[in-house]
């Protein structure tokens, strides 16, 4: 036990020669996420702290390990600690304890990836309506604006719910389409084992070659089901197109298979990261963001182009 | 007279030794707090982040404090960290249900006595490990907490204002600047939570009966006292201190996850350690826990506002932990 005491004790002696190091002028911006240890959120951060470093920020990443009330603990000990800015990536309806206090003390909050809140100076995510529109067109131009076409939606949940609404109108605007079906996995085994169930069904209902033009899917799980029903009935040689969003790593394997699966959208993660540095960029500068939500531009995945992402 | 002093001596020695064995977390604490207070002049030792660190800590302490209940017999509940996730589920769909918020408080403290006895059948009455029945436990409220809220987040409107409104507020203390010092509602429960787990571990028949389990349960046994019942209705404290602390997380995050409670566990078991370091015996005493919760709180604060990486955070933390226990049992086997 003596032997502790002595080690603190030389700590702190020698603390005294460093402590006052970390201190510059540069601005300092703090990354708070509890959720470092996935990819998404790995290539937000890459891209942010690649941004950051360009401009000679401090910058300072901490990850909270799953626990989300431990982020507004680290946002409390950073705003006492005077930073120039906040960014996190986590639900900000979960932190908003801490947003609270960051808001008390001036400090600017960004959301990477986050959601949208009046606490926050603004958000940078994709934008779901345009990753709708994406996959979509190329639905409609594939089929050549004529076709039956089964839709995988989800609506209870609003951020896939404005997916399909965006869908709904592109496959309006022709004529010639027939959404046959507009259907609502049950998502609780992941999605795909339902959707599956689902387009086994339609396909049932539908048995003649060239009557389904076409799988709509709000997110990959319920395209990668539909893909598995056209499979296991031997109907893949019928000019299916199937398209889902995410482009998950299933998805991008499924789309670089050269099968039925066409296209998904890969939102650009690292594009995010900086597009939220210059974000802080501005509000440092002392310019006023009114944009409550900024968008990044998303990528369409096609077999043309699937070699990049699975590079990643 | 030469005798005399000689003995007088000689006390002074043990005194001295028996103070370093007893004492040396508690003086690395300090020694942190000195070691902060140098690197971080201007924020770390003031009102206001001591206020802020109570409150960031009261969660686990409460969870610390009553797990010290079950670990003084020697015993383990591994099941704290599921069933705080549980406590805050079964509270956020009430509210949801637009029950009233005291009736989602209390049935999730209930279901946390129940959680406890259950574990306390499973130890005391049928007899299984403490380290299995609990690690089935675990499991099964985690299981429950996924069931029940079918793997989702409940939050935002479901939650209402009074119960998230809780862990923002407290008393207020004074002012800094603008701002009005309040002392924490959070970290006023834990003192609660502190004094009365003191008191029946200190100062009772209870407490003293459950030292004597820890000791020895045979010998516990044959002198008269009720080893099964005293068990039991330890397990359902521990039960109740693990929904009271996965309500207050709840609060404090404004919803409720069914994993959310999960690390909660196993820091609860380093701060009960840590404060075993500081008692002769070796025996966990709920102020060593506070103590013990105290300094993961405080490096976990501190090393924030050193813009420590967060790996690295974690390395050095239980880097301590290891550090403070292997020189407690070094100084007690030299001794």
């Amino acid at each position: 036990m003596r032997r502790l005491a002595v080690i603190a004790i030389v700590l702190c002696i020698v603390s005294i020669g460093f402590g006052t190091v970390a201190a510059q002028d540069a601005p300092s911006v703090a990354v708070i996420t509890p959720y470092l240890a996935q990819p998404g959120t790995q290539f937000l951060v890459e891209g942010f702290e690649a941004a950051a470093e360009d401009k000679g920020w401090n910058v300072n990443v901490i990850d909270t390990a799953g626990d989300v009330a431990a982020v507004i603990s680290r946002i409390e000990d950073m705003v006492n600690q005077g930073v120039d800015a906040l960014v996190i990536n986590v639900d900000p309806a979960q932190v908003e304890a801490g947003l609270q206090i960051a808001a008390d003390a001036s400090i600017p909050v960004f959301g990477m990836d986050a959601g949208s809140n009046p606490l926050l100076v603004t958000n940078v995510t994709s934008n779901g309506y345009a990753m709708a529109a994406e996959t979509a067109s190329y639905v409609v131009d594939r089929i050549g604006c004529a076709g039956r076409v089964v839709m995988f939606v989800f609506d209870p949940y609003p951020p896939v719910q404005k997916r399909g609404i965006i869908a709904d109108a592109i496959f309006a605007n022709c004529p010639d389409i027939e959404v046959i079906d507009r259907i609502t996995p049950d998502v609780n085994d992941g999605g795909i084992a339902d959707s599956r169930a689902q387009m086994e069904a339609v396909l049932a209902a539908n048995p003649n070659t060239g009557s389904i033009s076409a799988v709509w899917a709000a997110w990959d799980q319920p395209a990668l089901g539909a893909l598995q029903a056209i499979e296991a009935a031997g109907r893949e040689n019928e000019g299916i197109v199937i398209v889902g969003i995410d482009a998950n790593p299933q998805a991008l394997d499924a789309i670089a298979a050269g099968g039925n699966f066409e296209a998904s959208v890969a939102q650009d993660f690292s594009g995010i990261g900086a597009a939220t540095a210059s974000a802080v960029e501005r509000v440092l500068a002392g310019e006023t963001i009114t944009q409550s939500v900024i968008y990044v531009p998303t990528v369409l995945v096609t077999n043309a182009n699937v070699g990049d992402f699975l590079d990643n | 007279m030469t005798t005399d002093a000689s003995i007088e001596q000689t006390a002074a020695r043990i005194q001295w030794g028996r103070l370093l064995r007893t004492s040396g977390t508690l003086i690395g604490f300090l020694a942190i707090i000195v070691f902060f207070t140098i690197n971080i002049p201007n924020t770390f030792l003031t009102v206001a982040n001591w206020l802020n660190i109570s409150q960031q800590v009261s969660m686990l302490a409460v969870i610390a404090f009553t797990m010290t209940i079950v670990m003084v017999m020697g015993d383990f509940d591994l099941s704290v960290g599921s069933m705080a996730s549980l406590a805050g589920i079964i509270a956020a769909l009430l509210f949801r249900d637009s029950q009233p918020v005291i009736v989602g408080v209390l049935v999730a403290l209930g279901v946390g006595l129940l959680g406890g006895l259950f574990n306390g059948v499973l130890v005391s009455y049928v007899g299984i490990m403490p380290f299995v029945a609990t690690l089935g436990t675990l499991t099964m409220f985690s299981g429950l907490a996924f069931l029940l809220s079918g793997g989702e987040t409940i939050f935002g409107r479901d939650i209402p204002a009074d119960f998230s409104g809780f862990a923002r507020g407290g008393i207020p203390v004074g002012m800094v600047g603008e701002r009005t010092l309040l002392f924490p509602n959070l970290t006023l429960i834990a003192l609660i939570v502190l004094a009365v787990v003191w008191a029946l571990l200190e100062q009772t028949t209870f407490g003293r009966r459950l030292y004597a389990i820890g000791g020895n349960a045979e010998a516990a046994l044959l002198g008269g006292v009720r080893v099964r019942l005293l068990r039991l209705i330890a397990f359902m404290l521990t039960g109740f201190g693990a929904a009271l602390g996965g309500l207050m997380y709840a609060s404090r995050v404004a919803s409720a996850n069914p994993t959310q409670g999960a690390g909660l566990m196993l820091d609860a078991i380093a701060a009960v350690f840590l404060g075993m370091t500081m008692s002769e015996e070796g025996e966990p005493h709920v102020l060593g826990t506070l103590i013990g919760v105290l300094i993961l709180g405080v490096l976990d604060n501190g090393l924030t506002q050193m813009r420590v990486d967060s790996y690295v955070r974690e390395i050095l933390i239980g880097a301590i932990i290891v550090a403070a226990v292997t020189s407690s049992s070094l100084a007690k086997r030299g001794r």
